[in-house]
């Protein structure tokens, strides 16, 4: 039986939320895969229309502001009428959910395995940048794989290991180790090794035409050197340290887990090379082809320079990231402060960490300062 | 993690209100003075100690509010002029003036689609996961899914009819 509407739209945002027997019945029917296909596309328009920056607000400010009117208007100032209370919407499964969406776009940062990662891992920037995203985005992002031929990406594997020695031998690395672990954490962690690999993507221009004509479009002028022109990302392995959570069984369509949860991963810098055009050039073509979600283009092009300024995905649920310094490295939190979930990456010493689940931003950087 | 004063919920969830506002508005100015609005009335109605349904309320109301303000053209003349004008963004003056006239379309259709479907949107797309949708609006979960993709179909339409 075809899943319903409701079922296959939250499927696109929520894919985790899915139940596998709707999983196993879209991945082979063509009706549910077009019945896909345009609610991405209508997600994808809304998106653009809707996206924006986040207001900067000052809230000790906003804060005083409002004490200000409060003090001068004791009643009768106007009001919104039209809302009304609701019940309380932080419930354990969203927290879940919305912690593994981010804990699954911090792994976009480090573990190159399809379309939208090659393009997000295209350069070396020293300083990263938010873009919010839709899964649909990075559905349509992902879409520039079919512009060219991507190898390698196939040969990664995600292995679990018996302890923290073995996982630290897998993968070259020593495993990262938590001293100050939040509140009603499980101890024990899990381990697993992501491994590393080339993923390769070369540019073909008839390939290109083709995917472009399918997504309803014709391909920009393509720049001299453009064809044939490849880029190669090195990925060493990763260790993965979980807590809460068995990433194995998750990422064969296991339960949700019912606690705090949160990984640790750590991997060493990604390092890519590239033939012929330069950041700028392969930013202002990609972004110029048929699929790309407008607003999602748009977004990237206002960070800047793409060879100084990596754009981050991170997901419209928690549309906000600030710089942060972890044991005096540079680093970036994704996240909010209600639990929902949070994450955080930084660089030190040539390894990139990142650590995603659902934690507060104060407790994620807690666990982050604790971590060597 | 929930609130257990207003102190508390105002620094957890002003910003979030304010970007609730932002998504409806398209206007990089007016959002805070939607989320005053609503923490005044959310103070006044839930006094000190607003409990743990107090932050779904404040994002419906954020929602409704910026709603509000659209369909009552209030501050109409400053705000036109201001739809879409983040300079960093847009240096061309042509696609400025393009953007400015996107951007009042989307919001005159969000003004003209069904409440309901246009607070859905509103959630969704400044960062309400399905569950919180679902406690914000009062409906099952498995709802949600069906009643996003007719908001988004019919915002589609809507903008895309008025562009024709």
């Amino acid at each position: 039986m075809h899943p319903s509407d409701g079922t296959l739209r939250r499927a696109l945002d929520e894919p985790i939320a899915t139940d596998a027997a709707s999983r196993d019945h879209v991945a082979t029917c063509a009706r549910c895969a077009g019945r896909i296909q345009r609610m991405s596309a209508d997600a994808g328009a809304v998106q653009a229309m809707l996206v924006s920056r986040d207001p900067v607000v000052d809230v000790a400010a906003a804060r005083a502001r409002l004490a200000r009117t409060e003090a001068a208007t004791p009643d009768g100032v106007s009001a919104p009428r039209s809302a009304r209370p609701v019940r309380s919407p932080n419930s354990r499964a969203s927290r879940v959910m919305a912690g593994f969406a981010v804990a699954s776009v911090a792994s976009v940062l480090l573990v190159a395995t399809g379309g939208a990662q090659d393009f997000l891992s295209l350069f070396q920037p020293s300083q990263v940048a938010t873009v919010p995203v839709t899964a649909a985005d990075v559905r349509s992002l992902a879409g520039l794989a079919s512009y060219g031929t991507v190898t390698g990406g196939s040969s990664i594997t995600f292995e679990p290991e018996a302890d923290a020695a073995a996982a630290a031998a897998a993968a070259g690395l020593g495993a990262p180790a938590v001293a100050d672990l939040p509140a009603g954490t499980p101890a024990t962690p899990r381990y697993a090794v992501v491994s590393g690999g080339v993923v390769t993507f070369t540019f073909d221009a008839a390939l290109a035409r083709t995917a472009a004509a399918r997504a309803g479009g014709v391909l920009p002028p393509m720049p001299a050197g453009l064809d044939g022109s490849t880029l190669s990302v090195s990925i060493a392995p990763a260790v993965v340290v979980s807590y809460g959570v068995d990433p194995t069984a998750l990422l064969h369509g296991g339960s949700v887990p019912t606690g705090e949860a949160f990984a640790v991963i750590a991997t060493r810098t990604p390092t890519v090379t590239s033939t012929g055009l330069t950041a700028r050039q392969l930013e202002d073509y990609l972004l110029s082809v048929p699929g790309i979600p407008p607003g999602v283009a748009s977004e990237i092009r206002a960070i800047g320079d793409p060879a100084q300024t990596i754009p981050v995905p991170i997901p419209v649920d928690l549309a906000s990231g600030s710089p942060v310094t972890i044991g005096g490295s540079r680093g970036l939190l994704i996240g909010d402060s209600t639990g929902v979930g949070s994450a955080v990456v930084w660089q030190h010493n040539g390894v990139v960490y990142a650590i995603a689940g659902t934690l507060t931003s104060t407790q994620v950087l807690a666990v982050a300062d604790s971590t060597h | 993690m929930r609130p257990t004063s207003f102190d508390r919920l105002f620094d957890e969830e002003y910003t979030r209100v304010a970007a609730i506002a932002r998504r409806v508005l398209g206007d990089p100015n007016a959002p805070e003075d939607v989320a005053q609005e609503v923490f005044l009335d959310l103070h006044r109605r839930f006094g000190d100690n607003p409990g743990a349904k107090a932050p779904a309320w404040a994002r419906t109301a954020a929602a409704h509010t910026a709603l509000n303000m659209i369909r009552s053209n209030r501050r109409r003349a400053g705000r036109e002029e201001r739809y879409a004008t983040e300079p960093r963004l847009i240096d061309d003056p042509l696609v400025a003036v393009e953007a400015a006239e996107t951007t009042r379309a989307v919001r005159e259709a969000l003004a003209r689609i069904p409440r309901r479907q246009a607070t859905l949107l509103a959630l969704r797309y400044s960062g309400l996961s399905y569950a919180e949708m679902a406690s914000a609006l009062g409906i099952g979960v498995n709802a949600v899914g069906t009643r996003l993709r007719r908001a988004e179909a019919r915002l589609r339409k809507e903008v895309g009819d008025a562009s024709v």
